[in-house]
């Protein structure tokens, strides 16, 4: 038996009524401690099956495992969530009155974290991914990239088994969004997490352990990152 | 934390919704303190007088018609537990029937009839300048009153076309007494033509003795008579009531008018923070904990706005009685009050941040995320 972190089972999601089919029976195994890239089309299906393995939503029939639990037998998502789960957003979603530390905070908040182990732990991840010296930036002042940065600090915080991050460098340059790629993993790497990216760029998947491609709500499989990016151009 | 920068991320209209609720909180404060001190008034007039009872005509709702005729005097004045007997009337007089120029606001002039020399106006006798009425065709008039239209002892005053010796300028304790005047029962009685009936009457009870025999014997001899302690006088009169149910109805839209603030400031804030509490909830916070969030900033609105209006309240209530027409208003502060007020202004903002905060805690993560 594969020591899963992630596995999906037929999943379907279908909306209004079954007009819109965004997922057509995906399966899918992520190790645990594996980076997996996901690649695809608008529209394919991607940030649906992120926000399933997420926890996010639940699907129309199929199944998630998460960490070994089933998540159709969780009554409350929020809490799988909060312990198990980091998000990155593509537009990092930072709430934009609070400081960069205080941003960092809100996950730990779910879990009832002191106020003196937030503010610790938060400082420790704003310096893990170089920001120490923005902690108390109002989230408006930051560049596009200091916020994804703070972001992944961000879904760092309750230090999940599992990092999602849709479209992470969606909304910057280039340059910037290899800053962000760069911190993210090294991020994952100092804490040992699963990780898994949607992203249209297969730039993305070049490092990644396995690269799967989404396409009208079903997936496939582009194989080893390295062998990925072989085949893509430069 | 979190609370106090999401309401500071919009000042002014966080402001405005403390203002709401403060006007409101305001409201409640300076009318009952008003209408509290008006009764507090009535209560030590009555106490000031000295006696266990009051005698008035039940039939009457307000004690300015209530008349007590000479028989019925009389024989309580006989009732072997009576010591004495102090007949009151009073009326109002126009300042233009005065026949002297105002120099300030008085609407009008409180006339007291008493019987000169009588004990009840023993209370005076500290602080009158000059002396308390002995004989007809004096006067007393009230520091404020003699202020008021400049009169001082030994002028002669021409009140309801008669002309009066000014014999004292008296002190009082009760407000209303200090813009008041007091002659003799007789002029009274004239000049509202009640032969020799009087408005009240107070019995003063020898020493030792059980005024509810004086209560029951006056109360079965004559059925329209209420002889009541002294001290029951202001909750006898239910107009009094009247003005406490107004008071309090009005005091109550202002705070609800205020409430109804924090709905739309809470609605507003709800619908701009969408994508915020989708990642809130994307992160992991429970429903429970963005309800607690929402309803925690509307009742942070409420309690800065009854603190502010308990203060506004206090000061604007201390403002009005100085331009209304001096002496006529008092205030009386409770610690209920205050309570009371700041409980009405955190309830009424409970409930117009329930619903936004309800709203927020059952949006989808996933609907919040993708809101525009």
């Amino acid at each position: 038996m594969t020591d899963a972190m992630v596995k999906a089972v037929e999943l379907v999601k279908e909306y209004e009524a079954g007009s819109i089919k965004a997922l057509d029976g995906v399966s899918l195994e992520v190790p645990r401690g594996a980076f997996y890239c996901i690649i695809g089309p608008s529209g394919s299906g991607k940030s649906t099956l992120l926000h399933m393995i997420g926890a996010l939503d639940r699907p129309t029939s199929g199944e998630v495992f998460l960490n070994g639990r089933s998540l159709s037998a969780e009554p409350n998502l929020d809490a799988v969530r909060a312990k198990e789960v980091g998000f990155i957003f593509q537009l990092h979603n930072l709430l934009p009155q609070l400081t960069s530390v205080e941003n960092v905070e809100i996950p730990m908040m779910a879990l009832g974290t002191g106020r003196i182990a937030r503010r610790k732990r938060a400082e420790e991840l704003l310096e893990q991914v170089g920001l120490s010296h923005r902690k108390s930036s109002i989230a408006t002042k930051l560049s596009g990239g200091e916020r994804q940065r703070v972001s992944i600090a961000r879904a760092l915080a309750n230090q999940p088994a599992l990092i999602l991050a849709d479209e992470p460098t969606g909304d910057v340059d280039s340059k910037t969004g290899e800053e962000i790629m760069k911190a993210l993993l090294a991020a994952r790497e100092r804490n040992g997490a699963t990780l898994v990216v949607v992203t249209h760029n297969p730039k993305i998947g070049h490092g990644a352990d396995r690269v799967l491609e989404m396409r009208d709500g079903k997936i496939g499989d582009l194989g080893r990152g390295t062998d990925f990016r072989k085949r893509e151009p430069a | 934390m979190l609370v106090l920068k999401n309401l500071l991320r919009r000042k002014v209209r966080t402001l405005l919704s403390i203002l709401g609720i403060s006007i409101g909180v305001a409201a409640i404060i300076a009318f009952n303190a008003i209408g509290q001190g008006f009764k507090r008034s009535l209560d030590r007039y009555m106490k000031d007088t000295g006696a266990e009872l009051v005698v008035v005509n039940r039939m009457m709702q307000d004690p300015a018609f209530s008349r007590v005729k000479k028989e019925e005097q009389d024989f309580v004045r006989a009732l072997p537990e009576v010591e004495h007997l102090s007949l009151g009337t009073f009326t109002f007089a126009s300042p233009r029937g005065l026949k002297v120029k105002s120099k300030g606001a008085m609407p009008a002039l409180l006339i007291f009839g008493r019987t000169p020399g009588d004990r009840i106006l023993d209370k005076f006798k500290k602080t009158v300048k000059g002396r308390v009425i002995e004989r007809e065709g004096e006067i007393m008039v009230g520091s404020i009153a003699a202020e008021n239209f400049g009169i001082r002892v030994d002028d002669t005053l021409e009140l309801f076309d008669q002309p009066f010796k000014v014999v004292g300028i008296h002190e009082s304790s009760v407000p209303f007494e200090k813009v008041g005047a007091i002659v003799s029962n007789s002029v009274v009685q004239k000049q509202v033509n009640m032969g020799e009936s009087c408005a009240m009457a107070w019995v003063y009870v020898k020493p030792g003795a059980d005024w509810s025999k004086v209560k029951e014997a006056v109360e079965t001899r004559f059925t329209q008579l209420h002889a009541m302690r002294t001290e029951e006088f202001t909750n006898f009169y239910n107009q009094l009531e009247y003005i406490d149910w107004f008071v309090w109805v009005i005091s109550l839209v202002s705070v609800a008018v205020g409430a109804l603030g924090v709905l739309n400031t809470m609605l507003m804030s709800v619908s701009e923070r969408t994508r915020e509490i989708g990642t809130l909830r994307a992160v992991g916070w429970r429903q429970a904990m963005v309800l607690h969030l929402i309803l925690s900033e509307g009742v942070t609105i409420s309690v800065v706005g009854g603190l502010a209006g308990l203060g506004a309240g206090t000061a604007g209530a201390e403002a009005l009685i100085r331009l209304a027409p001096s002496g006529f208003l008092t205030t009386h502060y409770t610690p209920q009050l205050y309570a009371i007020a700041m409980l009405v202004a955190v309830g009424l903002g409970f409930v117009g941040a329930l619903y936004p905060a309800v709203r927020a805690s059952r949006l989808s993560p996933i609907e919040a995320l993708k809101y525009e």
